[in-house]
């Protein structure tokens, strides 16, 4: 129960997080920016309501300070500073940290001292504050402690509890009381308020539970449940009395309708709880309608994977039924194809995820390493609003920062020299987003010096990646593939935004890895741009079958350039491989059946045919002939993951199952070369 | 003028207390050092309202909370503030169960001192 609530909490308290650090980088660039202030004062409200409500101390006070000081530039009362919006910066990362804690399950180590200190220095206009008294602030791990404080339910018992007393005590009251922030003995305080209310009625119940707050797993906010026969005035004046406590919020409940609830449930054994949410003033007992629901990302593979097998079956079904002829037969698995495939695109619906998942993170990178390289630049997200496949998003989001902090460290040039330049002191970085075919479009790039080709070819000789001779050919085209080379860096040091040696070579090989490609443009003094050309998914990929011998493999469409028969006389041998020339562009050949040692003969296969079917694939911009006995055609497929033994196999990325229940392996490219 | 009796084994405390009080306008008509002390002074002043340190030296087998006891069994309309340093939860828990009215901690803030006399003997 309570895990499930964590759950809950920690996904929507991630959201949260996200939107506050996206309005503090609008509001660090623009301090009026009334809007952003207020959505992060409401994100910040609540997540400290959350944190008290979950227990976790730590978490709420430090948003409870984070508030505050945000209350204050937002009346006005401080001005926002640039060391202000420091400061909430770095808020955010402590919070970040005490979540990333409560998500590990880890007793709490992170010490907020430090930060409510600067948060407290802030408000209190620069005066250092007297420290905190020893024990107003328990440094307890994070404490279980109860349900929202909106929705309790009433158990049988509580439910007769109340029809007994309910002639003596007319009226039923929940009571949402709020001790002051800077109560001490908060536990001692708590029973006080009770035993307070104990002398006006009787107390049905409370959240979280008498026994809890005597051990002090509470905020500062608990709710009780009171019989009374005071009026709801007299309550209020009876109750102000109590020092300490901030507010005291009361909602009469209705009696008669919770006991009716009672009976009715009491016949029914089997649901002995009944949840009663008292929203307002007279109880309301509807509970909200679930508009969407989390599930986890496994059970959503387990369905994509039956949805795989279905797919696959449903090619069988449809291969029997047109060999068979049967009228009716015919239509109803017609049906059922297109039943099938409209299932498969809704199954895959479940798997997408806006880029903005991603990218939502990277105003913050950006405006953090512009900052500690002192460039000014400005981020241009695009089309963050489409979506991706979960795994596909995942794995993309590492390198896609590389290449944002490559851009921020080496595309772009320091504000003066940029003036020098006649351009904008301020960069621009660029990320933008699109779709096409069935593929994904990332443009990663900047509008800085470009890429050098001089001190791309000094730094590549100096490494002894290429030899001068090469290097005086270097071209655009091969630009790409010497920066990725793992080991370059043009970087003039190291600083730890990059040059540490996790380079693009990383970055391309993941791209790669996930059945994507990596392309680079640059011009000098204009800027550079990366493009990642992603599959939409990864669990079912549109792929060319070919034959070779008398197995079939699958090539994944998006690595193939063409498919061409060349005459067998037309292969020359250059420096012992065997190359083509198709349309002036020498192509290096690979024989499938040499390289995956296949010795049996495809059963098309013609003595007499001199002709030779290529597969032309590419990776980066280079191509390369696949020659195979013969090339099938198009299909998707859904993709199977290898098991572990074999998983490494080189030039095998993965299976599928065919619509005759055949297994065609599923070739891979990269590695292949 | 509501009469105040100040408990407290610190002189020091008796006199800050009793300073915050008497510049309220509150009479302070007797104070005490020690539990038994306060029981025998409780019944020959019937102050308003007493303020109690709970942790006192044990002095003969009465402590405060013992006090505080007696002194609801003597009076049960007595009107008793617990004045407790900070930590000692359970024993203040013990105090409010023996009848106190309400706590402050020490070291004693004076706007919580005087709101929650206020607000004890406002609530007769």
């Amino acid at each position: 129960m309570q895990d499930s609530y964590r759950e809950l909490f920690l996904s929507e308290s991630q959201e949260y997080l996200t939107i506050i650090s996206n309005c503090l980088v609008k509001l660090e660039e623009n301090p009026s920016d009334k809007n952003s202030i207020n959505e992060i004062f409401r994100c910040v409200h609540t997540l400290k309501g959350m944190a008290a409500t979950m227990g976790y101390e730590k978490l709420s006070h430090l948003a409870h300070e984070t508030e505050d000081l945000l209350d204050a530039v937002r009346n006005h009362k401080i001005k926002l500073s640039g060391e202000i919006t420091d400061t909430l910066f770095q808020a955010m990362d402590v919070l970040e940290q005490l979540f990333q804690e409560i998500k590990l399950k880890q007793e709490s180590r992170i010490d907020t001292a430090a930060i409510l200190q600067s948060l407290k220095r802030h408000l209190t206009g620069g005066e250092s504050p007297s420290p905190e008294p020893p024990g107003a602030q328990p440094d307890t791990a994070p404490v279980a402690s109860a349900q929202p404080a909106e929705l309790f339910s009433f158990s049988t018992e509580e439910l007769k509890h109340l029809k007994e007393v309910k002639s003596k005590f007319p009226f039923v009251y929940k009571i949402v009381i709020s001790l002051v922030r800077d109560c001490v003995m908060k536990e001692a305080r708590a029973f006080l308020v009770f035993t307070n209310l104990r002398r006006l009625g009787e107390i049905i119940t409370s959240v979280p539970s008498l026994d809890q707050l005597k051990e002090g797993k509470f905020e500062l906010v608990f709710t009780v449940v009171l019989a009374t026969n005071e009026l709801q005035g007299s309550l209020q004046q009876e109750l102000a009395v109590l020092s300490d406590v901030d507010q005291i919020n009361i909602f009469r409940l209705d009696v008669a309708e919770m006991t009716a609830v009672s009976s009715a449930v009491s016949s029914d054994k089997h649901e002995p709880e009944v949840a009663a949410a008292a929203a307002g003033p007279v109880a309301a007992t509807a509970v909200k309608k679930i508009q969407s629901m989390r599930i986890s990302v496994e059970r959503l593979d387990k369905i994509m994977n039956l949805m795989g097998e279905l797919a696959i079956a449903k090619i069988r079904l449809l291969q029997i039924v047109q060999s068979y002829k049967i009228e009716t037969l015919e239509e109803v698995s017609f049906a059922l194809d297109r039943l099938i495939s409209a299932l498969q695109d809704e199954v895959m619906q479940t798997r997408l995820l806006p880029v903005a998942y991603v990218l939502d993170a990277f105003p913050r990178v950006v405006r953090d390493i512009s900052r500690k390289q002192n460039k000014e630049v400005e981020l241009e997200i695009a089309g963050s609003d489409i979506e991706l496949d979960r795994v596909v998003l995942d794995e993309i989001s590492d390198p896609l920062l590389h290449l944002v902090r490559n851009s921020v460290d080496h595309g772009l040039e320091i504000p003066d020299d940029r003036k020098k330049l006649g351009k904008n002191p301020r960069g621009k970085i660029f990320i933008r987003v699109s779709r096409q075919k069935g593929q994904i479009y990332i443009e990663v790039g900047d509008d800085g010096r470009g890429i050098v080709f001089q001190s791309v070819r000094k730094t590549a000789i100096k490494k002894g990646l290429i030899t001068e001779e090469e290097a005086a050919t270097l071209d655009e085209k091969k630009i790409l593939d010497l920066i990725t080379l793992p080991g370059f860096s043009t970087a003039d040091k190291v600083t730890d935004i990059s040059g540490r040696g996790v380079g693009l070579d990383v970055v391309k090989s993941k791209i790669e890895y996930l059945g994507g490609r990596l392309d680079f443009e640059t011009k000098a003094n204009e800027g550079s741009k990366f493009i990642l050309t992603l599959p939409l998914t990864l669990a079912i990929i549109k792929a060319m079958l070919v034959q070779v011998g008398k197995e079939v493999y699958a090539v994944p469409l998006i690595n193939i350039r063409e498919t061409i028969k060349i005459e067998a006389k037309d292969i020359k041998i250059l420096q012992s491989f065997e190359v083509v020339k198709v349309r002036d562009e020498i192509i290096p050949i690979i024989r499938l059946n040499k390289e995956l040692g296949i010795t049996s003969k495809a059963p098309s296969e013609n003595e007499k045919d001199t002709r030779v079917s290529l597969v032309i694939v590419e990776y980066g911009k280079k191509a390369l002939g696949l020659a195979v006995s013969q090339v099938l055609g198009e299909q998707d497929i859904a993709v199977k993951p290898l098991g572990s033994w074999i998983k490494r196999t080189k030039g095998i990325a993965g299976a599928t199952i065919l619509g005759d229940g055949r297994v065609a392996l599923i070739l891979d490219i990269m590695s292949l070369k | 003028m509501k009469r105040v009796m100040i408990v407290d084994d610190a002189l020091f405390m008796r006199q800050m207390i009793s300073k915050i009080l008497i510049s309220e306008g509150y009479e302070v008509c007797s104070e005490a050092s020690c539990a038994t002390e306060a029981v025998e002074k409780y019944k020959k002043f019937k102050p308003d309202l007493v303020t109690m340190d709970i942790v006192m030296p044990m002095m003969e087998e009465l402590d405060g909370i013992g006090a505080v006891r007696e002194i609801v069994k003597l009076d049960p309309q007595a009107r008793i503030l617990i004045c407790s340093v900070m930590g000692q939860q359970s024993l203040v828990v013990e105090a409010i169960r023996a009848g106190a009215r309400d706590f402050v901690t020490k070291p004693v803030q004076p706007e919580r001192l005087i709101v929650a006399v206020r607000n004890i003997l406002n609530n007769t």
